[in-house]
């Protein structure tokens, strides 16, 4: 093969796929500037308000910050998407990780380190059961996983709920919540004076496991072409219940460390709602839908995400422009994205 | 048809293609897949417009935007898979969108006398009060033609008729086909059987890479020289068969039942595949070889019976465990089940050779071997591809079953189930897949074949089974066997 012909192969296999992507976004963009206009606003004084918000000075570290739960919820959301099957049970699978963190740090007796890397491992085991007890539930009961994990979801709120209100309460807040998980137990910042804590590399090491194994693995070859036709996946002799197993039990886990980060990381405790409130799950679901699954292009999606919410909240603050208009953003990129079965696939 | 081209991105179609049909002639129109048959049909029902070139009908040109066009025109079309409403009756589908009519409502009494009279007069028996859906294949084909007469076609377009037909019902179509061009309608018989036209058709067109390669009276012709006009150069259609050396049993299924809809669409089959042999299933399509062939392969589940390979029972395992157990399958849907369309020819030869080396080393994949394991098939194949990265949904569909055939017997497996293996395969590639098909079998391998196609099964099994209805009905030694003794028994004449 020749070397023009080489870099012709590499751009359509990793920049073709991108570029409604990136149409999408422009698109997205383009309608709020419209908007704002509509409104008698500057589309200029908005766009440069909204990138200032997201990426300058100490606003880096907010984005990062923010970046780190939500991007480990885009790949809890990517893994089951990527095999064409959905999770929707992540708020679940986060709430409990982030309890059983919680009661690890808090009630474990052993020293901080040991105590630090149980509590991280409780959430990701927590998630990762619940995630598997949906998927047992479709495989042994053929109860959809669709509904399963979301309906799972509310029990797990409502029994980590039930327990920040009993015996984990903490008598000396207002909130229901659990005590302050001491100091040695917690994980400490990574840039100091920033908010951005050691959760990132927890993170981004999972990130980048996932990509290798999507791109280089036996079982990232599974799980790309069952999602491109689950009846040749079987045919072809891939144990599909075995796979649904380990796609649940790997996005759950993921989701309850994402839970773990954020009670070890930034708030020290669980208080009830709390992990729940930004609706990560959401934000990951749709970054990892805008990406059809593929890892790279979910997570990429959802730093965009990340830097469009921080962006969104500090131009609220400054020129008052309200922040919903970046959720209109999102959504337009969305709807955008789901018509290029329409649009993008003419010949 | 004058000076017709059309082009698709890439590929010129139909490349300046003259066809004149004469008033009352049965003329054959012949190709190898992609040749441009399937083109220049769409194009003359309206199915699509020529990029150049017209239609002149009785000395006046035809401008067709749709098969409505073409019908209105006296331009007639029996698809190869049925368009019928099988809820309703076969005077129903018959009049449908002419009815007759007093007042708003159907005129039913005169509708059911017209069809009659219709049947009556082209020798078409059919009961137009009977409904569709209980109605055997080859009547539904009746009712095709019949709806094509009520509109008055002069020109009637069969596309491959034979194919889902019993041989009793072939010879009846013939003669109904005669009879109609006998009493002045032109028709145009797209196929790729030899035997049926030289028995039917008056006239040939043979059409090689979208141009005319050849214009052939029947009479004046023989096999030999239209397949040297598909193919451009000659091929053996005989292969020669070394004897037999049956193994041990290396697939048995006993009283195996599938139910389906609270039907049994099998029915207490039991059969068993030895290696160094191959074991055909004949039958006309749809009475439950695929159902049997997907039972066998842990794809559907089973309500009563055994699978063991090797002597290992495999009864409502996974499909996994059954290729673990040394199980490689064809299977008949290429596009739905043996494939992913929006997956590469990479991806799709190395599926099944991904967790072991050379393609994987310690679960991890090896690019460079990944490519080079697609190129040797590709080559070996002869599948006409741009590269190993191009999606296969891209391929025809004689291209996409070499991918499949080329994968699966690559698996070099104790057991082969191959279902319509060289379905839409040009007959050069079929030759090569018979010849490797035969080559397993001489490796002591077996393999189970299920063809529609007699002579298929007839040029490779060593022994044959019939199946009629969900049940095994007869079981030939080759030698035993002939074309005629086969279709009875496929027309479900006597049970054994």
């Amino acid at each position: 093969m020749t070397v023009a012909a080489e870099v012709r192969t590499h751009l359509a296999r990793y920049v073709g796929p991108l570029l409604p992507i990136v149409g999408a976004v422009a698109v997205g963009f383009g309608v709020c500037g419209l908007i704002a206009l509509w409104v008698g606003l500057s589309p200029g004084l908005m766009l440069r308000q909204l990138i200032k918000g997201a990426v300058e000075g100490p606003q880096l570290f907010e984005t990062v910050a923010r970046a780190v739960p939500l991007v480990g919820m885009t790949l809890a959301a990517a893994i089951p998407l990527r095999a064409g099957i959905v999770n929707l049970g992540a708020d679940g699978q986060l709430a409990l990780g982030g309890c059983a963190a919680a009661i690890v740090a808090l009630y474990l007796p052993a020293p901080d380190f040991v105590r630090l890397a149980m509590a991280l491992t409780a959430g990701m085991v927590a998630g990762a059961s619940y995630a598997a007890l949906a998927a047992a539930g479709e495989i042994y009961a053929g109860v959809p996983l669709l509904l399963s994990t979301w309906l799972l979801t509310y029990p797990a709120k409502g029994l980590c709920g039930y327990l920040v209100r009993t015996s984990l309460r903490d008598p000396l807040t207002a909130w229901p919540s659990t005590a302050r998980i001491a100091v040695g137990a917690r994980l400490g910042s990574l840039i100091p004076g920033t908010p951005v804590n050691r959760g990132f590399l927890l993170i981004a090491g999972i990130a980048i496991a996932v990509i290798f194994i999507d791109r280089r693995s036996s079982i990232g070859f599974e799980l790309r072409l069952r999602g491109l036709n689950e009846r040749f996946a079987r045919y072809g002799g891939v144990a599909l219940h075995r796979q649904t197993l380990g796609i649940m039990i790997a996005s759950g886990a993921i989701a309850g460390l994402v839970g773990a980060i954020m009670v070890l990381g930034s708030q020290f405790r669980y208080t009830d709602g709390a992990l729940t409130a930004p609706q990560y799950s959401w934000s990951g679901t749709l970054a990892a839908l805008l990406a059809g699954g593929e890892p790279v292009g979910s997570v990429i999606a959802a730093v965009l995400f990340a830097a469009l919410q921080t962006g969104g909240f500090a131009m609220e603050r400054s020129v008052e422009i309200p922040r919903v208009l970046t959720m209109v953003l999102q959504s337009v990129v969305i709807l955008f994205l789901a018509m290029r079965g329409a649009i993008w696939k003419r010949p | 048809m004058i000076d017709i081209v059309k082009r698709y991105p890439g590929v010129l179609a139909n490349d300046h293609v003259n066809i004149a049909l004469e008033r009352g002639e049965i003329h054959a129109l012949m190709g190898e897949n992609g040749a441009g048959k399937s083109t220049l049909m769409s194009i003359l029902y309206g199915l699509q417009s020529p990029d150049e070139g017209y239609i002149r009908l009785k000395g006046s040109t035809l401008f067709l935007k749709s098969p409505l066009d073409a019908i209105a025109n006296g331009i007639g079309m029996v698809h190869q898979a049925f368009k019928l409403f099988e809820s309703l009756s076969v005077w129903e589908n018959v009049v449908y969108r002419r009815e007759p009519r007093r007042g708003i409502f159907i005129d039913g009494a005169r509708a059911r006398a017209q069809v009659e009279e219709l049947a009556r007069r082209h020798g078409l028996p059919i009961d137009p009060k009977a409904r569709v859906a209980n109605l055997p294949v080859g009547v539904r084909q009746r009712l095709e033609i019949l709806k094509a007469l009520y509109r008055e076609a002069q020109v009637l377009i069969l596309d491959e008729p034979t194919a889902v037909l019993t041989p009793a019902e072939v010879s009846t179509l013939f003669t109904v086909m005669k009879s109609l061009a006998a009493a002045g309608c032109t028709i145009l018989l797209v196929t790729h059987k030899l035997n049926e036209v030289m028995a039917v058709s008056d006239r040939i067109t043979v059409l090689r890479d979208g141009r005319v390669s050849e214009r052939l009276v029947t009479a004046e012709t023989g096999p030999d020289e239209i397949v040297r006009a598909m193919t451009g150069h000659h091929v053996t259609m005989q292969i020669p068969k070394q004897p037999r050396k049956p193994g041990k049993v290396k697939l048995e299924a006993k009283g195996l039942r599938v139910e389906q809809h609270g039907r049994r669409v099998v029915d207490d089959v039991s059969l068993q595949v030895s290696g160094g042999e191959i074991v055909g299933i004949a039958g006309v399509a749809g009475n439950g070889q695929s159902e049997l062939i997907e039972a066998l392969m842990g794809l559907i589940p089973i309500a009563a019976g055994t699978v063991s390979l090797d002597e290992r029972d495999v009864t409502h395992k996974s499909v996994a465990a059954h290729r673990a157990g040394g199980l490689s399958y064809i299977a008949e849907d290429r596009a739905r089940t043996a494939t992913a369309a929006a997956a590469s020819a990479t991806d799709n030869l190395v599926m099944g050779f991904h967790r072991t080396p050379p393609i994987a080393v310690k679960g991890l994949l090896r690019p460079k071997a990944m490519r080079a394991w697609a190129r040797g098939l590709i080559a070996r194949f002869d599948i006409k591809i741009a590269s190993e990265d191009t999606l296969v949904g891209k391929l025809s569909g004689g291209n996409l079953q070499k991918v499949v055939t080329a994968r699966e017997l690559a698996h070099n497996a104790p057991v082969l189930i191959a279902e319509q293996p060289t379905r839409g395969v040009d007959v050069g590639a079929i030759a090569f897949i018979h010849a490797e098909l035969l080559s397993e079998r001489d490796r002591g391998h077996g393999i189970l074949l299920v063809s529609a196609e007699l002579s298929e099964i007839l040029a490779l099994a060593d022994r044959i089974l019939v199946m009629y209805e969900g049940r095994m009905v007869a079981e030939f030694a080759r030698a035993d066997a002939d074309e005629a003794t086969l279709g009875l028994y496929m027309a479900g004449g006597t049970r054994v």
